[in-house]
């Protein structure tokens, strides 16, 4: 939606051109057009202080106000209401596999992997506004936090609220994330359906081989990419829980099974990524975005708001402010 | 003002201020105006109740019975009008402009010294002197005098008194009776005043508007210093700008009145509506 102020015929604008030169003109004419009174003397009137006469170019300056006025609204101004809707001729299913396992809390992404994703997948699903997005967390088990559904707002609101608070056991059942993201898309009837799956370790839990999981994709025709997250060598990742309930840091090795993600994304006709910073995770899904095109078709609608009674009235106003001052304040009998 | 209606307009002025001059001012302008100087005319012999101061004693010697001198008026006088023709004597909210009231006095003035056979000398004066006519004996001096006085175009606006008082002290070498007109919008004109009243028998007549005295209610308007030409809007809804215009003219008006006391010169106010004979008279008979 754009708001804007156009003018329907800005050429009456040149009108205001005019108000220099009628300024100018009541500058030089306006004292020699006034009816005047002869006085043997104004040696009395020398030190008077009245501001009235001092504030007398306030007359002239009010009709050109007014003038200035009524061209802006001879040139109709409208508020111009663009609303865009957009249509998919064909738009596509998206499933986010989200792993929230303890390690999702390594700091080796700032300020840890699990916020990061969270900020990068926001941007994802705005970018992606024609599609309908479901949300999968999983970690020793997986649950649909949201089924597929082309309302964003909810998406982007279940996907803020996703945290590792350890409500699913622990581990990582990438086979389960898998299946359960299948399970959502099986009975979509888009043309096109993905799953986006992240992991920062090795399948270690759930009873769901991935394999397994990758067979049901294939089945239900589900591309799927893979990325794995976590920088090369050691990170800074939750090792215990201290009996206040925080956790213990420490250095340990990321591992992450790189054959079974490739394997996945490769049978499924997918892409595997591997991020290892903030940046790289980014462009990750930036190249997602672009390889999912979809066909849009957008209508505009221009909704117009006539504007020109506004600056009309002021200017009545102003004439009749201007009226009001000359017979009263400013009157001369003469 | 084509010829025509310039004499048609001497021609009634004439008139009105003949009348004037003969009916009502008579002999007042005579007595008033004596004439200091005395001339001798011859001797006679002494009669009781005779001043002794006046016996001629070398005739007295000569004769051995008292003569006395007989001293004679001396009537050959010279009326010098002296006229302010600045911008500000065209000005007049009743009936006449001061610039017409002017010159009905002065011309009324100048039938009475008519009919006395004084001479009649004309100075129109504004911020220099712009006109100076002689003093003659005549009538069609006197004409001419008045068709000046009616059709003059002064080439300067403002006024200046000093200076035209100055220029009767210096122009006429005999004592004269000199009128000046005008409205004394001018200040510091003391001590050329005092000059010019030793050297004449001087009258100041000043002529005023009954709008200087006094400035109504006519809201914000544009007016125009008469004097100066200077143009500025005015603020008359003010009642302390109104007092202050006002309070400008009373200031001048004392300053006039002052100043003409201090040097024994005659003072005469006249406002443009009411009636200049009746202050004239009043004038000339306390001075009698």
């Amino acid at each position: 939606m754009i708001d804007q102020i156009v003018f329907e015929n800005p050429e009456f604008l040149w009108l205001l051109c005019l108000m220099p030169i009628g300024a100018a003109g009541y500058y030089f004419f306006w004292t020699s057009s006034r009816p005047l009174v002869k006085l043997p003397s104004l040696e009395g009137f020398k030190n008077s202080k009245s501001f009235i006469p001092k504030a007398l170019p306030l007359l002239p300056s009010l009709q050109l106000f007014a003038l200035g006025f009524f061209v802006l609204g001879l040139a109709r101004p409208q508020i111009v209401n663009v609303s865009t809707q957009s249509f998919t001729s064909s738009g596509i299913d998206i499933v986010m596999a989200i792993d929230v396992s303890s390690s999702m809390l390594a700091r080796d992404l700032k300020p840890n992997r699990l916020t990061a994703l969270k900020e990068v997948a926001a941007n994802f699903i705005e970018d992606r506004y024609t599609d309908r997005i479901g949300l999968v967390v999983y970690a020793g088990e997986s649950y649909t936090k949201t089924p597929i559904t082309s309302d964003q707002s909810i998406v982007k609101n279940a996907l803020s609220q996703v945290s590792y608070q350890g409500i699913l056991q622990d581990g990582t059942a990438i086979g389960m994330g898998l299946a359960t993201a299948v399970n959502r898309l099986k009975d979509s009837k888009s043309k096109s359906k993905v799953i986006i799956l992240l992991t920062d370790g090795v399948n270690n839990s759930g009873f769901i081989d991935p394999l397994a999981a990758v067979e049901l994709a294939k089945e239900f025709n589900i591309k799927t990419y893979t990325i794995g997250l976590g920088s090369n060598g050691q990170a800074m990742a939750p090792v215990a829980i201290l009996p206040n309930g925080q956790f213990q840091y420490g250095l340990t090795e990321v591992e992450i099974d790189q054959e079974l993600l490739q394997e996945i994304a490769q049978s499924t006709g997918g892409q595997y990524f591997r991020a290892t910073d903030n940046r790289s995770l980014e462009e990750i899904y930036e190249e997602i975005n672009k390889l999912e095109k979809t066909e849009i078709e957008e209508f505009k609608y221009y909704n117009y708001q006539e504007m020109y009674r506004m600056p009309v009235i002021i200017g009545l106003i102003l004439l009749v402010m201007q009226w009001i001052l000359r017979k009263t304040l400013f009157r001369s009998f003469i | 003002m084509d010829a025509k209606e310039l004499l048609k307009k001497v021609r009634k002025i004439e008139i009105k201020t003949r009348r004037l001059s003969a009916d009502i001012f008579g002999g007042e302008y005579h007595s008033a105006f004596k004439g200091k100087g005395m001339t001798f005319s011859e001797v006679r012999s002494y009669q009781y109740g005779d001043d002794v101061r006046v016996i001629d004693w070398n005739v007295t010697a000569r004769y051995n019975e008292p003569f006395v001198k007989v001293f004679e008026e001396e009537r050959e006088l010279t009326l010098l009008l002296v006229v302010d023709v600045s911008g500000s004597e065209v000005f007049g909210t009743v009936n006449q402009l001061k610039r017409e009231i002017i010159t009905e006095i002065a011309a009324t003035l100048a039938f009475s010294a008519l009919q006395n056979n004084d001479k009649v000398g004309l100075v129109l004066f504004a911020e220099t002197i712009e006109k100076y006519i002689p003093p003659k004996r005549g009538r069609s001096h006197l004409l001419r005098i008045i068709r000046e006085l009616l059709e003059f175009e002064p080439k300067t606006t403002k006024t200046n008194i000093g200076h035209s008082l100055e220029f009767i002290s210096s122009v006429l070498k005999k004592r004269a009776i000199a009128f000046l007109l005008s409205d004394f919008i001018d200040d510091n004109y003391e001590r050329e005043l005092r000059i010019a009243a030793k050297k004449h028998d001087l009258t100041g007549i000043r002529v005023y508007d009954p709008r200087e005295e006094s400035m109504p209610n006519i809201g914000v308007t544009l007016a125009k210093d008469a004097e100066t030409g200077k143009r500025s809007w005015i603020n008359t809804w003010s009642k302390a700008n109104r007092m202050k215009y006002g309070g400008y003219f009373k200031n001048l008006e004392k300053q006039f009145q002052l100043a003409f006391q201090r040097n024994s010169a005659g003072v005469v106010n006249c406002r443009t509506d009411q009636s200049y004979v009746k202050k004239l008279l009043n004038y000339f008979k306390t001075r009698g």
